[in-house]
Order: C-alpha cells, then sequence, then structure tokens
C-alpha cells in the first residue's frame, strides 16, 4: 500500500523519540502500594502506540482494517519504584527493523524527579488485517520506518539491551 | 532474616513443574486488537508467580502483617500464540535458580481446553524488607520451603525459550 487511507502525522526525528508523557493511574496500583508489574506494561505499551503512529500504523491502521502490530517477545527490567499520580516520560530508541519487524528500547523516567524506572525491549512484527498473520509493512510505513532508523543509528545501544535473565551467583 | 511467620503456611506443593494456577482472560484485558494484550500477559503471569509464592509460604499475609513483600526486577515474555477475552488458561512453573533473597521462575502460559502455549515468562523475583523496602533474605521457613522445593525442580529440563536474548535472526 503506497500510501495510507488517513492524515499520518509529522514526522518527529529526534533521537531518541521523546514525544511519550503518561501519569500513574490509582488502578495502576498494586497492594504493595507502587505501580504492579503489568501496569509498567501497559504504560510501555502505550509508548509503542505512539511509536507506531509516527509510521502511520497506530488506532487508524487497525481501525480502517488495513493491519495490526502484534508484540513478538518483550523484556521489562525494573529499575525503581513509581506511584499513584506520578508522572512519567517514556523515550524510545529504534534498535533495528526488517521487512515484516520492529526492535526496539523504552526507557521510562520519572518526569519531574528524573530516575530511571524502567526498561522495555520489543520485538513488533506488522500483521495483515485479514489473514490474521505476518506481512510486510505497508509501503507507507516502511519509508517512514527507515527515516527513524536512519536518526536513530547514531544512538548508543542501551545497555539493558539484549539481556540475558539471570541470578549471578556472587 | 525473619526465622518464623506468624500464620499458618499451606501444604507444600513440591510437585515440578508446579501446575496448580488457572485463571481466565477477562473483558478488560481485550484490546482493540481482539486479543489478550500484551500487558495483561503479564499481569496474568504475576498471579501465577503469586501461587508459587504462596507455595513458598509468601503471599498477601505477608505484606497485610507488614514483614515482607516481593518486587520483580526482571522479565522476559515470549508471545506465543493469542488468547481471546473469556479463554481458560493453565500455568506450570519451573523455578530455574534461587538463592538467598531471589528465584529465578519460568512460566508457561496454557489455554486450558485447546492445550497450546500463549506465552512463556522468565522473571526474576526478590524478596524486600517491609520496613526498609530493601532486598533481605528470605525469611527460615521459606528458605527452607523453597530448598525442598529447589530439590524437585532442579532435575527438570532446561526449557527452550529460556535465557533468550532478543534480536532479528538474519535469514
Amino acid at each position: 500500500m503506497q500510501s495510507a487511507p488517513y492524515p499520518i502525522i509529522d514526522l518527529d526525528l529526534s533521537a531518541p523519540l521523546d514525544r511519550h508523557r503518561a501519569e500513574v493511574k490509582p488502578e495502576w496500583i498494586d497492594w504493595n502500594g507502587h505501580m504492579n508489574v503489568g501496569f509498567y506494561v501497559v504504560a510501555f505499551d502505550q509508548a509503542t502506540d505512539t511509536l507506531c503512529q509516527q509510521f502511520g500504523c497506530g488506532f487508524e491502521y487497525t481501525r480502517d482494517k488495513i493491519g495490526m502490530t502484534f508484540v513478538l517477545e518483550a523484556h521489562v527490567t525494573y529499575d525503581r519504584e513509581v506511584k499513584q499520580g506520578d508522572p512519567l516520560r517514556i523515550t524510545t530508541q529504534i534498535l533495528d527493523h526488517d521487512a515484516k519487524r520492529l526492535h526496539f528500547f523504552h526507557a521510562m523516567y520519572h518526569a519531574t524527579e528524573g530516575y530511571l524506572a524502567a526498561t522495555n525491549e520489543l520485538m513488533l512484527m506488522n500483521i495483515d488485517y485479514a489473514s490474521r498473520r505476518a506481512a510486510p509493512w505497508p509501503d507507507f510505513a516502511m519509508t517512514r520506518i527507515e527515516k527513524l532508523v536512519a536518526a536513530h543509528a547514531a544512538l548508543a545501544r542501551p545497555r539493558q539491551a539484549g539481556r540475558l535473565i539471570g541470578i549471578r551467583k556472587k | 532474616m525473619l526465622d518464623s511467620l506468624p500464620y499458618e503456611l499451606p501444604e507444600l506443593v513440591t510437585r515440578a513443574p508446579l501446575d496448580t494456577h488457572r485463571s481466565t482472560v477477562l473483558p478488560e484485558w481485550v484490546d482493540w486488537n481482539g486479543h489478550m494484550n500484551v500487558a495483561f500477559y503479564v499481569s496474568a503471569f504475576d498471579q501465577a508467580s503469586g501461587a508459587f509464592m504462596r507455595n513458598m509460604g509468601l503471599g498477601r499475609r505477608y505484606v497485610d502483617g507488614k514483614l515482607g513483600m516481593t518486587f520483580v526486577l526482571e522479565t522476559h515474555v515470549t508471545y506465543d500464540r493469542e488468547m481471546k477475552g473469556g479463554a481458560p488458561m493453565r500455568f506450570t512453573t519451573q523455578l530455574l535458580a534461587c538463592d538467598a533473597k531471589r528465584v529465578h521462575l519460568f512460566h508457561e502460559m496454557y489455554h486450558a481446553e485447546q492445550g497450546y502455549l500463549a506465552a512463556t515468562n522468565e522473571a526474576i523475583v526478590m524478596n524486600i524488607d517491609y520496613a526498609t523496602r530493601r532486598s533481605a533474605p528470605w525469611p527460615a521457613p521459606v528458605a527452607w520451603r523453597l530448598e525442598a522445593i529447589w530439590e524437585t525442580h532442579k532435575t527438570l529440563t532446561r526449557p527452550a525459550k529460556a535465557g533468550r536474548v532478543m534480536g532479528l535472526a538474519r535469514r
């Protein structure tokens, strides 16, 4: 598909992408008095939507029955607690891509105190709406993805990316 | 380290893997793609971690008694197949490693009726002292139970999806 049947927002080539803001909702808090592990991923998934809007694969992409994006794999590091009402700032760095997939990395910060709260590395795949199977990114998306990749190419690889889970024996 | 816990502990299950946890995909977990959203797989797995913790002797009473908490440090999820609203889930949990403060768990989520693997989750969970909110050794009865669990889990084959590093394999 050459062009999207809906307007796409202007491409933001600042690197990393630094557009997503959110706030920790009351219903995201668990009995430990902090944001529950599942809702960190809710917050990160909303940042993934912010990223996908950059290349025209946000809500309209599915609403208009063109396609969907499915997460294949996710890795989260929980670095520090956040509490109810805390403002969040999430930055996004693209690490790699191919014809159907996108590999990227989110970093969640406390927006006013500045500390790193969590990171999320993701593998996302483009899905054809009708067949519900993997498919190449549409042209309008790929053109934009390649520009984003070029803009992010000079960034250092985050140290939390490519992690292997384990207990290191001391 | 706490020497004892002021509540009765449940009967210890040392069966390996642990396979007691069951759940259902809630309607509010379904997203605009018509399937369980990625985040709620993690919530569902967190409840499976809770089942493992209860078997260790931890759980709501541990927190409500202001004794301690357990925090997830890191998690890795593979999304293998979609789950729709109302789908029944069955979980298995394998203990991959443990030390004085931490457990390394590997969960598998299956569709409980159709039998397929829906997702896996590898997680590191750490014991936290309630007052200081910092890491602390497991309470003594928990350490003892963990040792008994480890004895049966340590002989299990390591799951193929454990220890994954994410990347685009070039074909």
